[in-house]
C-alpha cells in the first residue's frame, strides 16, 4: 500500500465520522452523569458531618439527663447536677435553633420543626424541675412523663437523621456516582488513548508523505530542508524540462503529470550516478552525484542531456522531450549548504534557458555578470523612476558632415551614455537590452525622447539650427505608442519634425516589417524620417530591406574598415552606396576615421559621414560650442 | 399574691441554680489540682477579643485570661499534652505548643455579662477568628470548647 493509499484512508470520511461520533458519545455520556450527579452536589460533606455530631450530641447530652432523672425518682442524686444537665440541654437546643453553624442540621427535612417542638416541651418542664427541688412528688410524677415522650422524640430524631430513608438514599447515590465516574474515566481514557495513537499514526504518515511528490513519488523541494550536508565533492544540477508549460495547456495536467514521469525516469535511465534526486516542481529535479573517474562535468553534462533528450510516443502524437540544465561544478571552496548550491545550479539553468543552449556550468564570471546585472536593473528602476542613485544616464552627440567639408554639420546623432558608481561606464547596447529583457523599454525610450528635447530643443530655439537629429529607437518603442511619444516628447518639446531621424537596426525592423512600415507611413506626415541603422549586418534579406519605406542607410563601420588597404573593399562599399542611391535612399557612411578614409568616401559624391575622423561624440555643450563656431557657414541638409 | 411570691421563689431557685452551675474551673496539673473560680480567673491580665464566630450572628465581644497565661502560670512545658474538658462531657486534646500560638482566651463574659450554662458558659474558650482568618476552621472550631469545666495539664 502507497503512503499515499494509507493518507487517504486514515482521513477517510468514515474515520472521521468513527472518532467524530466517539467525541460525541463521550460528550453525551458526560453530560448525563453531569445531570445524575447534580443533585449531590449541594450536599456538603462537612455540614453532613456536623449534623450528625450534633445529633449525637445532642442524644448523649440527653441521656445524660435521664440518668439524672432516674436517680433523682428514686431519691437519689443530686438535683444541682440535674439542673446541671437540664441546662446543658437547653444550651444544645439553643446552639441546635439558632446558631450559623448547626443551620444544615435544621434544614435537613423537617428538623428545625421538630427541634422547636421538643425545646418548647424542654421549658415546659422547668416549672415541675424546679418544683422537685421542694420534695413536689406530683411535679415528679408529670415530669416523669413528659421526659419520657420527649426522650422517645430526640431518639427518634436522632435514628430518622441517621439511618433513615435519605441517608441510605444518598449512600446509594453517591456509590452509583462514583461507578458511573470510574466508568466514564475508563471510557475517557480509551478514547483519549485511541485518538493519540491515531494522531501519532496520521502525523508520521502525513510528515513522510510531506516530502514526496504524489506524482513521481520522489523526494520533494520539502525534503532538502533535512538535508544538512552537500557533498562539497559532488555536482549539483538543476534540470528542467524544455516547454513543460506548453504540453501543461496543450494537453492537459494527466498528460503533463505522465511527462514529469516519464522524465523522472529518463533520468534515471542515464546510469549516471546520482546521491540524490529530488523533485523541485513539477518540471525541475535537483540532482547530487559525484563525477564518474575520468569524467568532465563537461561529458556529464552531455551524457545527461543526451538521456533527457527522447522522443516520447503518446497514442497518436509524438512528443519531442528534452531538458535544460545548470550545473554548479564541484566545489573548491568546499560549501556544504544546500540553498548556495541550488541557487547556483539554478542560477546556471537560467543562463542556460537566456542563451538558449541545453546547458550552463556556473563559474565565476557569470556569478559576476549576473550580480552587475542586478545592480544595474536596480539603477536603472531607480533613475529612471526618479532620476536618483548611483546610475546617471546622459546624451552624447556625434555630428554628421558632409563631405568634402568636414565642417559642413548637417546634423547629430544622440548617443546614449550610462555611468555606474561602482561598474563605470557601461556600454549602451548593454543598458539597452537589459532594459528590454526587464520590461524597461518603454521607459528608457521616453526618459530618452525627453531629454533630447530638452537639449537639443534649445539648437532650433535659439540657434537656428536646421540639421537632424538622429535618435536610436529602441525595439519597446516601436510600438503603437510611438506616433504619440514622437509627438508630446519631441515635437511638442520644441523640435521640428522634418528634423527628427529615427533610426531602428536592420534585425528590429526586420522583426516585423509590415508593422514598421505602418509606423513609417504614420510618421511621415509630420516630417519624421527613418534611417536604417547598421546596413549590412544583419541577418534580414535584401527583399526586407527594399520593402522598408526608410530615408536614409547608415552603411556599418566595418564595410569602411580598410577601404584604404583593399581596392575590392572599396569598390564593396561604393557599389552598397550606389545601390542605396538607386533606391533614393540617400547613405550616411560610418567608422571613418582616417584621412585616407574621408578622401575615398569623399570620391563617392553625395554622401554623408559619421565618424572619428570629423568628429567624435560630445557632450551638449561642446556641441552648442561647435555650431556657434559654424554658425555662419551652417550647411542646410537636404532632404 | 401567691403567684406573685411563688415567681419570687422561683427566681431565688434560679439564683441559686446559676450559683451552683456557676464559675468554677478545675485545673490538673503536675502537682495536684486548683479549682479557679471566676473571681480568681478576671484577677489575670484579661485579655478582650471581639469576632466573628460560627454560632452568632455578627460581631460578638468576649474577654478573660489567655489561655497562655494559664499554660505559663503552671510551668507547662511545650511538648505537655493539654486535655479541655466540657460540663457536657465533651472534651478534646493538644500540643500545649499548639494551643500557645492561638492567641486563645478562657472567656469568663460574653459582651460584658457573664454566660450561664444555658448560654454556654460559664467559660468557654474562644480564638479571635476575624483576626487570624486562617483559624476559622474545624481543625480549630473544635478547640472553642464552651461549658469548660476542666484543664488537664499533662
Amino acid at each position: 500500500m502507497t503512503g499515499l493509499a494509507i493518507l487517504q484512508r486514515l482521513f477517510s470520511r468514515a474515520t472521521i465520522v468513527f472518532f467524530f461520533l466517539l467525541l460525541i458519545g463521550l460528550l453525551g455520556a458526560s453530560f448525563v452523569t453531569y445531570l445524575q450527579d447534580r443533585h449531590l452536589q449541594s450536599i456538603s460533606l462537612g455540614a453532613l458531618r456536623m449534623a450528625s455530631w450534633n445529633l449525637a450530641q445532642l442524644g448523649n447530652e440527653a441521656s445524660a439527663f435521664d440518668r439524672e432523672m432516674a436517680l433523682a425518682a428514686v431519691q437519689e442524686g443530686d438535683l444541682d447536677d440535674l439542673l446541671l444537665r437540664y441546662d446543658i440541654l437547653w444550651s444544645r437546643y439553643d446552639y441546635l435553633l439558632h446558631s450559623a453553624e448547626s443551620a444544615p442540621t435544621r434544614q435537613h427535612q423537617d428538623n428545625e420543626r421538630r427541634l422547636g417542638d421538643l425545646f418548647g416541651q424542654l421549658k415546659a418542664m422547668e416549672a415541675d424541675l424546679l418544683a422537685l427541688t421542694g420534695n413536689d412528688r406530683v411535679a415528679s410524677t408529670t415530669l416523669a412523663a413528659q421526659w419520657a415522650a420527649q426522650k422517645e422524640d430526640i431518639e427518634k430524631l436522632v435514628i430518622d437523621n441517621f439511618v433513615g430513608d435519605e441517608t441510605g438514599q444518598l449512600m446509594a447515590s453517591v456509590e452509583s456516582s462514583r461507578d458511573r465516574l470510574s466508568t466514564l474515566r475508563l471510557i475517557t481514557f480509551s478514547v483519549l488513548v485511541g485518538l493519540f495513537l491515531y494522531l501519532a499514526v496520521a502525523m508520521v504518515v502525513l510528515r513522510r508523505q510531506a516530502r514526496r511528490d504524489p506524482v513521481t513519488g520522489l523526494p520533494n523541494a520539502r525534503s532538502l530542508e533535512t538535508l544538512k550536508v552537500v557533498n562539497p565533492a559532488c555536482v549539483v544540477a538543476a534540470v528542467e524540462i524544455n516547454r513543460f508549460q506548453v504540453t501543461l495547456s496543450e494537453l492537459g495536467t494527466e498528460v503533463s503529470n505522465a511527462l514529469t514521469r516519464r522524465f523522472a525516469e529518463a533520468i534515471r535511465a542515464s546510469g549516471l550516478p546520482l546521491e540524490n534526486l529530488i523533485q523541485i516542481s513539477q518540471s525541475e529535479f535537483l540532482m547530487m552525484a559525484a563525477l564518474p573517474r575520468g569524467m568532465t562535468v563537461e561529458d556529464w553534462a552531455e551524457k545527461l542531456c543526451r538521456a533527457t533528450t527522447f522522443q516520447w510516443s503518446l497514442e497518436e502524437m509524438v512528443i519531442g522531450v528534452s531538458g535544460i540544465l545548470g550545473i554548479d561544478p564541484l566545489d573548491p571552496s568546499g560549501e556544504t549548504g544546500w540553498q548556495t548550491r541550488y541557487q547556483r545550479a539554478h542560477r546556471a539553468l537560467i543562463q542556460a534557458r537566456l542563451d538558449g543552449c541545453r546547458y550552463h556550468i556556473n563559474e565565476d564570471s557569470l556569478r559576476r555578470r549576473m550580480q552587475e546585472e542586478r545592480v544595474l536593473q536596480q539603477g536603472l528602476v531607480r533613475f529612471l523612476g526618479n532620476g536618483e542613485g548611483t546610475l546617471s544616464l546622459h546624451l552624447v552627440y556625434q555630428p554628421t558632415v558632409r563631405v568634402p567639408d568636414k565642417e559642413s554639420v548637417v546634423g547629430v546623432e544622440v548617443l546614449l551614455r550610462c555611468h555606474e558608481q561602482s561598474l563605470g561606464w557601461v556600454p549602451p547596447n548593454r543598458v539597452v537590452d537589459l532594459c528590454e529583457r526587464y520590461g524597461l523599454g518603454l521607459e528608457l525610450g521616453r526618459w530618452l525622447f525627453s531629454a533630447v528635447a530638452a537639449e537639443a530643443g534649445t539648437l532650433y530655439r535659439d540657434m537656428d539650427f536646421r540639421g537632424s537629429v538622429s535618435i536610436n529607437l529602441n525595439p519597446a518603442m516601436l510600438g503603437p505608442t510611438l506616433l504619440d511619444d514622437v509627438q508630446h516628447r519631441l515635437i511638442n518639446g520644441g523640435l521640428p519634425g522634418d528634423c527628427l531621424l529615427m533610426e531602428i537596426t536592420e534585425d528590429n525592423a526586420a522583426l516585423d516589417f509590415r508593422r514598421i512600415n505602418e509606423m513609417i507611413d504614420q510618421l511621415h506626415p509630420l516630417g519624421v524620417r527613418f534611417a536604417l541603422d547598421d546596413f549590412g549586418t544583419g541577418h534580414s534579406s535584401l527583399e526586407y530591406v527594399r520593402e522598408l519605406r526608410v530615408d536614409r542607410i547608415k552603411i556599418d563601420r566595418c564595410f569602411v574598415t580598410g577601404i584604404e588597404n583593399s581596392d575590392d573593399r572599396c569598390r564593396f562599399l561604393g557599389s552598397i552606396i550606389a545601390m542605396a542611391q538607386q533606391a533614393y535612399m540617400k547613405c550616411v557612411i560610418e567608422g571613418v576615421e582616417n584621412q585616407t578614409q574621408w578622401e575615398l568616401t569623399a570620391g563617392f559624391g553625395d554622401v554623408l559621414v559619421q565618424g572619428f575622423y570629423a568628429y567624435r561624440p560630445m557632450p551638449f555643450s561642446d556641441l552648442k560650442a561647435l555650431l556657434q563656431a559654424n554658425h555662419g557657414e551652417l550647411a542646410q541638409e537636404q532632404a | 399574691m401567691k403567684s406573685i411570691l411563688s415567681l419570687v421563689l422561683i427566681n431565688l431557685v434560679l439564683t441559686v441554680g446559676a450559683v451552683q452551675a456557676a464559675p468554677k474551673l478545675t485545673i490538673h496539673h503536675a502537682n495536684g489540682s486548683e479549682t479557679l473560680d471566676r473571681a480568681q480567673l478576671e484577677a489575670m491580665p484579661q485579655i478582650s477579643l471581639t469576632t466573628q464566630t460560627p454560632y452568632f450572628d455578627g460581631d460578638v465581644a468576649f474577654s478573660g485570661p489567655s489561655v497562655q497565661q494559664l499554660l505559663d502560670r503552671y510551668e507547662v512545658t511545650d511538648d505537655a499534652e493539654v486535655t479541655l474538658r466540657a460540663l457536657n462531657n465533651y472534651q478534646v486534646s493538644v500540643e500545649a505548643r499548639e494551643l500557645r500560638q492561638l492567641g486563645a482566651i478562657v472567656a469568663t463574659r460574653m459582651n460584658g455579662k457573664t454566660m450561664s450554662v444555658r448560654n454556654r458558659g460559664p467559660f468557654w474558650v474562644m480564638l479571635p477568628l476575624s483576626e487570624r482568618p486562617e483559624l476559622d476552621h474545624e481543625d480549630y472550631h473544635r478547640l472553642m470548647i464552651w461549658q469548660l469545666s476542666e484543664i488537664d495539664l499533662d
